[in-house]
């Protein structure tokens, strides 16, 4: 999995000016990625804009080599995982297990193996015994949890995590730093949050300053 | 120009009113051009409110368009055999109505284009409620905020792998059911988290209320809604008297 980034600039309004301007980057297989900024910096621009949530003026984003223009955000989301910095937005089923399976009901994929994988998932991510639960009254760590449990069923091979730290405790801190350390894909951890950074493994710092990526 | 929230809920009153009562096309587009130099007279951007509602303005052509088709009566214009595919009251009731829907969306626009907070107040001083004035200005404070939401609730579902354009319709009523369901909770969450913000700061506490920016109404104001007033009652004794001004 290769994210290749060339000359992105991207401004919201055609006359103000650009967010991003001449972006350039590459997002490789098996790396850790921490994108600094200050806010409105840029950095959840860029992730909407690999993501085809939205689309850059200027510059392209190739994918394994192809061209990111030609996939809609729903192809491009088979290999990018996103969470949501506020995970209230990704999530939509009454019950935590509706939550897992929805996606698979509707594209008509939900097979037993899939099912069964899908348990799998509840106790990897600390749900056990939350099946019936209403997702949007859950803390906000088990939210979050759920969210990436939901990137993570359809075999993400890169991740963008938007702010993952900013309303968990202590103790989903450390699951999440350990999941994404153990990662065997590439992850992109967009953060203000120096404690993060510091317990990732090698990381690639990354900055978003004047509309431009620059290493840290 | 700038007008006080009062005089432009009167013209905004009096326009709609008119809209309603105007007997023909030619009353109809009296109102209209009327209501056209009103916006002009605010300096309201009417190009790009109609770039900006351009989907609706499709909407509303169409459904003038099928009237015109279907309306019978009056001399036929198009015919196929015996059957009367256009005809000239077809085409007057098409008109009547593209010209009443403009002359809603033109008064829409007065009240779009105003301070959200300024109408409040306006409301307040026309004898509106506290309570029923900040709910409304409440209301349209948080409009922008749940349509982010749900436009992030749609990138959401994409990112979920979901193409809602692909599904069939009752995948489709299934994902709108998923969409809806967060979003009035939402809706109820944070109007709780509201509430509680609201207690904390004292609404309500006190029964005698002082205002940050009190209202004034100026000679121009008053000058607009005297015009205003005797244009409406010149209108209205013209066409009861006179009757219809354009007959199909």
């Amino acid at each position: 999995m290769k994210i290749e980034l060339n000359n992105l600039t991207f401004s919201y309004k055609k006359r103000s000016a650009p967010v991003l301007e001449g972006v350039g980057a590459v997002f490789e297989q098996g790396k850790r990625y921490a994108l600094t900024g200050r806010n409105g910096s840029g950095k959840t621009t860029l992730a909407n804009l690999i993501l085809g949530l939205l689309k850059p003026q200027n510059g392209n984003i190739l994918i394994n080599g192809e061209d990111a223009a030609k996939m809609s955000a729903a192809l491009r989301a088979k290999k990018i995982g996103y969470l949501f910095q506020n995970p209230d937005l990704q999530l939509f089923a009454p019950t935590v297990m509706e939550e897992l399976a929805f996606p698979f009901e509707l594209t008509g994929t939900l097979t037993e193996e899939k099912q069964d994988e899908l348990q799998r998932m509840l106790t990897i991510f600390h749900l056990n015994g939350m099946e019936e639960r209403f997702p949007l009254t859950m803390s906000g760590g088990e939210k979050q949890r759920l969210a990436l449990a939901t990137v993570m069923s359809r075999h993400a091979e890169f991740l963008i995590l938007d702010e993952p730290t900013s309303a968990i405790d202590r103790e989903c801190r450390s699951f999440l730093t350990n999941f994404i350390n153990g990662f065997a894909g590439g992850a992109l951890v967009i953060t203000h949050d120096e404690e993060l950074i510091a317990s990732l493994d090698s990381p690639h710092l990354l900055k978003l300053e004047g509309g431009r990526v620059h290493e840290a | 120009m700038r007008l006080d929230p009062r005089a432009r809920l009167l013209l905004i009153l009096l326009i709609t009113t008119l809209a309603v009562l105007a007997k023909d096309i030619a009353y109809l587009a009296i109102v209209f051009f009327a209501a056209l130099a009103v916006n002009a007279m605010l300096k309201i951007n009417i190009i790009g409110a109609a770039k900006r509602m351009r989907h609706f303005i499709w909407l509303i052509l169409f459904i003038a368009i099928v009237q015109s088709l279907t309306v019978k009566g009056g001399t036929a214009l198009l015919s196929v055999g015996k059957i009367n595919f256009l005809t000239t009251k077809g085409i007057g009731f098409a008109a009547e109505f593209v010209l009443r829907m403009g002359i809603i969306l033109l008064a829409g626009l007065i009240a779009a284009s105003s301070d959200g907070r300024e109408m409040t107040d306006g409301l307040l001083k026309l004898g509106m409620p506290y309570e029923l004035a900040f709910m409304s200005a409440i209301a349209l404070r948080f409009l922008p905020v749940f349509r982010d939401e749900f436009v992030a609730r749609i990138n959401a579902m994409a990112m979920r792998g979901i193409d809602i354009k692909r599904l069939s319709l009752p995948k489709k009523l299934k994902v709108y059911g998923y969409l809806i369901l967060p979003a009035v909770s939402g809706c109820v969450i944070k109007s709780e988290e509201l509430a509680r913000s609201m207690s904390a700061r004292g609404f309500g506490a006190e029964k005698k209320r002082t205002m940050l920016r009190a209202l004034k109404l100026t000679w121009t104001d008053w000058l607009v809604m005297i015009i205003a007033v005797l244009l409406t009652a010149a209108y209205l004794v013209f066409m009861y008297t006179y009757g219809n001004l354009f007959v199909l």
